[in-house]
């Protein structure tokens, strides 16, 4: 029952990252990540960065916010409850779950009722440019220019962030969460089991033909070892992320949120008809026949993958964070890409550091426009940004030996499990929030085994990443037309040909509707907006 | 009840002090009729205001009288869009094959309970098969979704042991529409059939013992006396489905939807929710849903008008 809408590979990488993050928060004893000062930078930040903007006259402003799975309501949550206290500003929250938000949000801008401003609400690049243009957001710069120095200095650091993010019109419409934390980047790492591995006799795979061997083994061997042929060789959330999990061993990236590869010399190749795209296509129809894959890839919700994740019976698989399987943390081992039939090899799917695009924006009617971009700024400083993850020091966390916040114990051995225990302090589980992710204020979605999975992929990492780019009114018009069309055309055939309901002697029937679809046209516009933006 | 008003109306539109007249006697009636008229105008009528939509390019900041006119640019669009076709031949066949297999059901289920001699055992029949139209349609689905999973299904483990190979249904577009209707058939059927027992409850016995009498046998009473007596309710219960042709059962179908059905699943509903409501595309959608409008609209009133002049029962 796949009622969900149809979203690009990075973007459904992202959700499950993202969804990931907020299970995360387990693992978080002793990190390894190091830290010289001597204070933890709760209390050792002070001066412009770190205090929160307040308001002299109690202010209210309304905000529509995603409530993801593990959030609690964002009225109780203690830490807008204490930033109120500082900040002298209400805010009025109406929190969607994340089921129902894009239809909430869509109808929110339809109806040009509009909240002060929009928190942890996913705008889209395309939705940015239709409601900015026409004037229902308002243009973000001059405010961050003059009320948002914390902003500021990370686009002074990470210009490809403003880059990202500032439409061709010269404004900026919507902002992102800034993540320079690598292993966050990384949402679809590859995991493999470790101890079927030893059990079995077998090394880690690094081609493609050894991964077969090697989960061939795993289905056959009964590796669990309770006489059940009950083992899952390769599970995956949905099929949006595995081929964002393997793509990277076919050539194939993700790059401008899209289904991309740029050359070294800046040209632009959507590969949806790509023989390599075909290639890896029959790579995954081998496994799914095989049934080396799950063949409930299809039809699975989110809650059974997990718990499938957590039976013990999964060979490989690919998330961002150990903290998901914490109870089997022992069993797996973040592993490395394998290498394809021509010599790829690499990571597919990395998110910039602008990893959630549209996660804060105001609208147009707020009336407190420098005192919203205030209250929003303290959440992408040293101090606010762990005051945003962690709450309050003593209450809820507290600063480890080395330096880095950690939940309290009460907290991360919550029975609702951490990631919801948080949900209910923080919006930050599930992802998405407007907030500054780094290696100082992440703990708990930054565990020893997610590290060091980081660094085996290092060397596996493309060169650069490209977000998705925001266009001019009109290319975002035609894109939006384009895409209806090709995107659900190309997810169905991707299904189908992975399941075996099509055969691969209609790869050119394929390629052909395809062009018929003018996938050409949307590669010019995507060549058109990369040169305009990076060359 | 409906041509009751609708006549009334009519012979009260002939002359306006007539209607005057008959309005203040009957005062208490029209009292009454207010309340559906107000119905009608706030939520079916009122709205249509924003079908001009669908010859604009909306933009929300501007409303919907500021957006720019764009003409029958929305309706070229979808006219030329890949999917055209595949939602028309999805939409009419899902519905010209309920309309074929499902609408006798309940006619033929009522023919049955009335026949039967014992009360009791006839009001058991009846709860037994109106009881599902009461299960939750996310539940129904739910349930089609064990009993016919691939490897776990009920359905798969009976033809695993009759030696047949197992079937994807919920998968396979082939299996989408059958299944689709056949369910539908279990969950409705009880429930329609209600208005067809009432409608034979009042057929006057006394036809049934002249028939009797005559020597006519069970089948020749319900072939001559049943169906007649509940034919006019049968021909304007199908004039009403005709004008839902192209409504088919939206949520039951988005929530059976996947990817690999989409061939056979994918409705012009369903797609006008997922372009419009999820992809916030409201000009190109009001479009595709006018359209589906003015489709149901020349079917209704072609069917209507043949069944005036074969001079049955028609709406109007």
């Amino acid at each position: 029952m796949q009622v969900s809408p149809k979203i690009a590979i990075l973007g459904a990488a992202l959700l499950v990252a993202a969804s990931l993050t907020g299970c995360a928060g387990g693992g978080g004893n002793n990190s390894n990540s190091d830290n010289g000062s001597s204070a933890g930078p709760a209390s050792a930040s002070s001066g412009s960065s770190g205090e929160a903007a307040g308001s002299k006259q109690p202010i209210t402003l309304t905000m529509l916010a995603q409530r993801s799975g593990q959030n609690g309501p964002y009225k109780d949550m203690l830490v807008f409850q204490e930033y109120e206290k500082k900040t002298n500003i209400h805010v009025e929250w109406t929190d969607v779950p994340a089921s129902g938000f894009a239809e909430k949000k869509n109808l929110v801008f339809a109806s040009n009722e509009l909240p002060d401003a929009f928190f942890k609400a996913g705008i889209t690049p395309t939705e940015a440019i239709k409601y900015g243009t026409s004037g229902m957001l308002m243009p973000l710069e001059d405010l961050i220019a003059k009320d948002a120095p914390n902003i500021s200095k990370l686009f002074e650091q990470y210009p490809e962030v403003l880059k990202a993010l500032t439409a061709p019109d010269g404004h900026i419409y919507a902002l992102s969460d800034i993540v320079t934390l690598d292993n966050a980047r990384i949402g679809l790492k590859p995991w493999i089991n470790r101890q079927w591995l030893q059990k079995l006799g077998l090394k880690e795979p690094t081609t493609t033909d050894e991964l077969l061997n090697v989960l061939r083994a795993f289905r056959d061997n009964d590796p669990n070892g309770n006489g059940q042929k009950d083992e899952i060789p390769i599970l995956a959330a949905d099929l949006g992320s595995l081929v964002g999990g393997i793509s990277g061993s076919f050539g194939l990236q993700n790059q401008m949120g899209y289904h991309i590869n740029v050359d070294d010399e800046g040209k632009v190749k959507v590969w949806l008809a790509d023989d390599r795209y075909k290639q890896m296509l029959m790579y995954l129809h081998q496994l799914y026949q095989e049934k080396l894959l799950d063949n409930e890839i299809i039809s699975q919700d989110q809650p059974t993958w997990l718990s499938k994740l957590n039976s013990g019976k999964v060979g490989m698989f690919y998330i961002q964070e150990g903290a998901a399987f914490e109870k089997l943390k022992d069993q797996y081992i973040g592993t490395i890409p394998v290498k394809g039939p021509n010599g790829d090899q690499m990571v597919g799917s990395v998110a910039p550091i602008a990893r959630s695009f549209g996660a804060f924006a105001i609208s147009s009617v707020n009336k407190y426009p420098d005192e919203t971009m205030k209250w929003l700024d303290y959440f992408y400083g040293d101090e606010g940004s762990i005051f945003f993850r962690f709450g309050v020091e003593g209450k809820t966390y507290h600063i480890g030996d080395d330096g880095l916040p950690y939940f309290n114990d009460d907290i991360l051995n919550d029975p609702r499990g951490a990631g919801n225990a948080e949900g209910q302090i923080t919006p930050y589980p599930g992802g998405g929030s407007p907030e500054w992710i780094n290696d100082k204020n992440s703990s708990g979605i930054n565990s020893p085994e997610g590290i060091a999975a980081t660094e085996r992929l290092q060397p596996y990492l493309p060169k650069k990443v490209y977000a998705a780019p925001l266009l001019d009114a009109s290319s975002n018009d035609r894109l939006d037309n384009l895409r209806r069309d090709i995107d659900t055309y190309a997810d169905e055939s991707q299904a189908k040909f992975i399941v075996g309901n099509l055969s691969f002697d209609k790869w050119d029937e394929y390629v052909n509707t395809l062009k018929k679809m003018h996938l050409d046209e949307v590669e010019q516009i995507y060549q058109q907006a990369f040169d305009k933006l990076y060359k | 009840m409906r041509y009751a008003k609708r006549t009334e109306t009519a012979v009260a539109r002939s002359s306006g002090s007539a209607l005057w007249r008959r309005m203040s006697t009957r005062y208490d009636l029209y009292l009454m009729l207010l309340l559906p008229t107000a119905y009608y105008l706030i939520f079916q009528y009122a709205p249509m205001y924003g079908m001009q939509i669908a010859f604009k390019n909306f933009i929300a900041a501007k409303g919907i009288g500021g957006s720019p006119w764009v003409g029958l640019d929305q309706f070229t669009q979808f006219f030329d869009s890949y999917y055209f076709w595949r939602l028309i031949r999805n939409t009419l066949s899902i519905s010209v094959f309920s309309l074929i297999f499902a609408f006798p059901v309940p006619i033929l289920l009522a023919l049955l309970i009335n026949e039967i001699g014992s009360s009791r055992f006839k009001r058991w029949v009846q709860n037994v098969t109106y009881i599902p139209h009461f299960i939750s349609l996310v539940v129904v689905v739910g349930m089609l979704g064990i009993f016919l999973d691939g490897d776990h299904g009920f359905v798969n483990q009976l033809l695993k042991e009759a030696g047949l190979p197992a079937v994807s249904f919920l998968q396979s577009p082939g299996w989408f529409k059958p299944i689709l209707i056949l369910s539908n058939i279990w969950q409705t059927m009880g429930f329609s059939s209600i208005i067809y027992i009432a409608a034979l409850s009042g057929i006057d016995p006394a036809q049934y013992e002249a028939a009797m009498i005559d020597g006519a046998s069970r089948l020749q009473r319900v072939r001559h006396v049943s169906l007649p007596g509940i034919l006019p309710t049968m021909t304007i219960l199908f004039i009403l489905e005709i004008g839902h042709l192209m409504n088919v059962g939206f949520e039951k179908i988005l929530l059976m939807q996947n990817q690999l059905n989409m061939e056979s699943s994918d409705v012009i509903a369903t797609f006008v929710y997922r372009v419009g409501i999820q992809q916030a595309q409201y000009s190109y959608t009001a479009a595709v849903g006018l359209f589906n409008a003015v489709i149901n609209f020349i079917l209704l009133i072609a069917v209507n008008w043949a069944a005036r002049r074969r001079g049955g029962a028609s709406l109007w």
